[in-house]
């Protein structure tokens, strides 16, 4: 296992997150809150160019979802971390090589079929750890936690809905799943890789199982579903010793983007 | 009594009008909010919640084909021409005719009854 | 435009209200005097009553220009979505825009159910057949521009759909109701960028005056030019209420002097309120410049038509996916 000072990026600067579990919990929400930020952000592209418009008012409602559930966990860790830095600032003010989202969104949004691909295998993903965290000790996350889920239900039951349409259509629809699915499968499982410091987190009651046990259960409820579309199954997560590092350059393209107006005029008022 | 029109039958795969109803809060009625396209049933309930529910303003929502609508606007049948004010409380005007019950009972008229039990 | 009179209502013929007009017993003429009548008398249309080819062209037209609007008019601020300098701001953004695309929805529905496919109008709006309001065609420079448009197109665009809410057609006039509400917290928002950059540091600020100083000529222009109420045939069809020069000088009243409380300047010298006569003088607008914007030779014009574009046969096999063969199915 990789130890910490591999995996923590230059910018995040846990000075005075003392000992193990407030480290261990600051980068689980860490990683929790990026995965939601990146997701949204790159979904809320297809604000106003969807494929219909009242699927584009849908689509735009779970990018919105996620991006609220990003601002809240940067929130909680905020209060974990205690350094002065506030929701926004963790959101904004890092470099490119700090953010610690899974490498699956790393994958731009592509088409569609790439979108709900991606959106697919995510939210499945993040469901086996929303479970996982549900009963959480620290509470504030638990709480957080149980709205959450309540509001996922609502994405699972969407992108279910449109996996099945894209693999039932045929054609050209079906072949344009397929070839999201091959190129971002061996990506898919990063977002259940296990973490530095889950010792610390299972011996603390942070998060209820360790996340191969999560995998394992999002690998047989993806299965079931694929076997049934006749897709064909995820490979194993490669190299998941980097699950969340080595950013792409799409993400690198996205991260200049959205810092452009907030760098424009450091420490400004918005 | 005209016929009313239902529509052509459910064509699977098309996207077609589905009328919205929605109910904003406890105890108010199912009223019209509008309609989506949708191509079936899955989908025209995820549309109405955008359309209809975004910021929280519904807690129920129905959403019906706009084929399966039966309708009826006929006047004959309901606005019939005879009277009928029987059936309404401005067809019992009293009046005069408790004026001169009071009159010859040497009472006056009893104040608003503002008292519930 | 399509051929007024190939427009079959897509509605079945269900049971029409008892009104006159909908008498199929009566002629042509009869049954236009007895519509006529109706509607300049305040009566109320709905999409099931028979209209005369003149009113349902007239409306769908209305309709048509206000859906292409909505749906080109996300493209100015869809690029800062993107861009948008916190969280908080990021979410109101992508609302606002997710707003514009659930009115161009609606009011696409509206036209659809005039006889007018929702399909057929978007390509129209593609080949540059039919017209998007002026504002959508001028380009977004900054941060700066996305609060002036979030709050001052917007708050004109208001004034017009406010008078609209009780348009003969009902469709849309209830449509017009609901999106007046959401309209309404755009402003807000819009509002309150501009605010909190107006009393920001010195750049935030010469931003926002920046902006301003460039949208004013659209802003001033996208109520169009002064009309003759007489002549006018939305206006005799009650489709609208209010005259172009009514409209601006209701937001000219609400908006300049919130304008000018925050300390910033608008570009028109003579611009100032008579107190006398209650209407406001100004700089006359720029007509040459609206009628080549409308006719899609404005900046911005023919890029974003381009980007629907790519972007509709990008995601056609979507629509067909879902679909099954929508082709064989219309057939």
């Amino acid at each position: 296992m990789t130890d910490f000072a591999a995996f923590e990026p230059l910018a995040i600067d846990f000075t005075g997150a003392g000992d193990g579990r407030v480290r261990a919990l600051a980068l689980l929400l860490l990683t929790m809150a990026d995965d939601e930020f990146v997701i949204g952000f790159s979904d809320s592209e297809w604000t106003g160019i969807g494929p219909i418009l009242e699927e584009d008012v849908a689509i735009s409602s779970l990018a919105q979802d996620e991006l609220g559930h990003a601002q809240a966990l940067y929130g909680l860790l905020t209060d974990t971390v205690a350094d002065g830095r506030d929701a926004d600032a963790w959101a904004y003010d890092r470099p490119p090589e700090g953010y610690l989202h899974a490498r699956l969104l790393d994958h731009h949004r592509g088409d569609w079929a790439a979108t709900i691909a991606r959106r697919y295998l995510y939210d499945t993903a993040d469901s086996a750890r929303l479970e996982a965290v549900a009963s959480s000790s620290h509470r504030p996350l638990a709480e957080l936690v149980a709205k959450i889920r309540r509001e996922e239900r609502y994405h699972l039951m969407h992108v279910q809905t449109w996996i099945e349409r894209l693999a039932d259509a045929g054609g050209e629809s079906r072949a344009r799943l397929l070839a999201a699915l091959e190129a971002m499968g061996p990506d898919a499982g990063t977002v259940l890789a296990p973490l530095p410091g889950e010792p610390s987190l299972l011996r603390h009651g942070i998060i209820a199982e360790p996340f191969a046990t999560m995998e394992a259960r999002w690998r047989d409820g993806v299965g079931a579903t694929f076997r049934r579309l006749g897709l064909p199954d995820l490979p194993p997560t490669s190299d998941p010793a980097h699950a969340r590092s080595g950013h792409s350059d799409a993400f690198r393209a996205l991260h200049a983007e959205l810092t452009m107006v907030r760098r424009s005029e450091v420490g400004a008022t918005w | 009594m005209t016929e009313s029109t239902g529509g052509a039958p459910a064509t699977p795969g098309v996207l077609e009008p589905w009328e919205v109803f929605r109910r904003e809060k406890d105890g108010d009625p199912m009223r019209h909010g509008g309609s989506v396209m949708a191509p079936d049933a899955t989908l025209a309930l995820h549309y109405a919640r955008e359309m209809f529910s975004r910021r929280q303003e519904s807690v129920h929502l129905w959403v019906v084909r706009r084929g399966d609508i039966h309708d009826l606007a006929d006047l004959d049948l309901l606005q019939p021409p005879l009277d009928r004010s029987f059936k309404k409380p401005g067809g019992y005007v009293m009046r005069d005719k408790l004026a001169a019950a009071r009159e010859q009972s040497g009472q006056a008229k009893p104040k608003a009854n503002k008292g519930t039990r | 435009m399509t051929d007024p009179l190939a427009l079959d209502p897509v509605l079945p013929p269900r049971e029409r209200s008892a009104l006159p007009f909908n008498d199929a017993a009566l002629d042509h003429d009869e049954r236009y005097r007895h519509f006529a009548e109706h509607v300049t008398g305040g009566g109320k249309v709905e999409a099931t009553d028979w209209m005369p080819d003149e009113y349902r062209t007239q409306v769908l037209r209305f309709v048509e220009m206000h859906a292409n609007s909505e749906l080109m008019g996300v493209l100015p601020e869809r690029e800062w979505i993107m861009r948008a300098p916190t969280l908080r701001r990021k979410l109101a953004l992508t609302a606002k825009v997710q707003d514009e695309v659930g009115h161009a929805q609606l009011l696409y529905r509206v036209a659809e159910d005039l006889g007018k496919p929702r399909e057929a109008m978007i390509q129209d709006l593609l080949d540059g057949k039919t017209k998007f309001h002026n504002v959508f065609h001028y380009p977004t420079k900054s941060w700066a521009d996305i609060g002036i448009i979030a709050w001052l197109v917007d708050a004109a665009a208001i004034v017009a759909q406010q008078a609209l809410r009780d348009s003969s057609y009902a469709p849309y006039a209830r449509t017009m109701k609901k999106i007046c509400w959401e309209e309404s917290v755009h402003i807000m928002h819009g509002r309150d960028v501009v605010v909190t950059m107006a009393t920001g540091t010195p750049a935030q600020r010469a931003a926002i005056q920046e902006a301003l100083d460039r949208w004013w000529g659209p802003l001033m222009q996208m109520h169009g030019p002064r009309s003759d109420r007489a002549k006018d045939r939305d206006i005799h069809w009650r489709i609208k209420a209010k005259t172009s020069e009514e409209l601006r000088q209701e937001f000219l009243g609400i908006y300049v002097p919130r304008i000018r409380e925050l300390g910033l300047t608008l570009p028109d010298a003579p611009l100032a309120l008579d107190p006398a006569t209650g209407v406001w003088a100004y700089d006359e607008p720029d007509w040459n410049e609206l009628r080549t914007v409308v006719t899609n030779h404005g900046p911005m014009s023919q890029e974003r038509l381009d980007f629907r574009r790519a972007n509709w046969a990008a995601t056609q096999w979507v629509r067909d996916a879902i679909l099954g063969s929508p082709r064989a199915a219309v057939a």
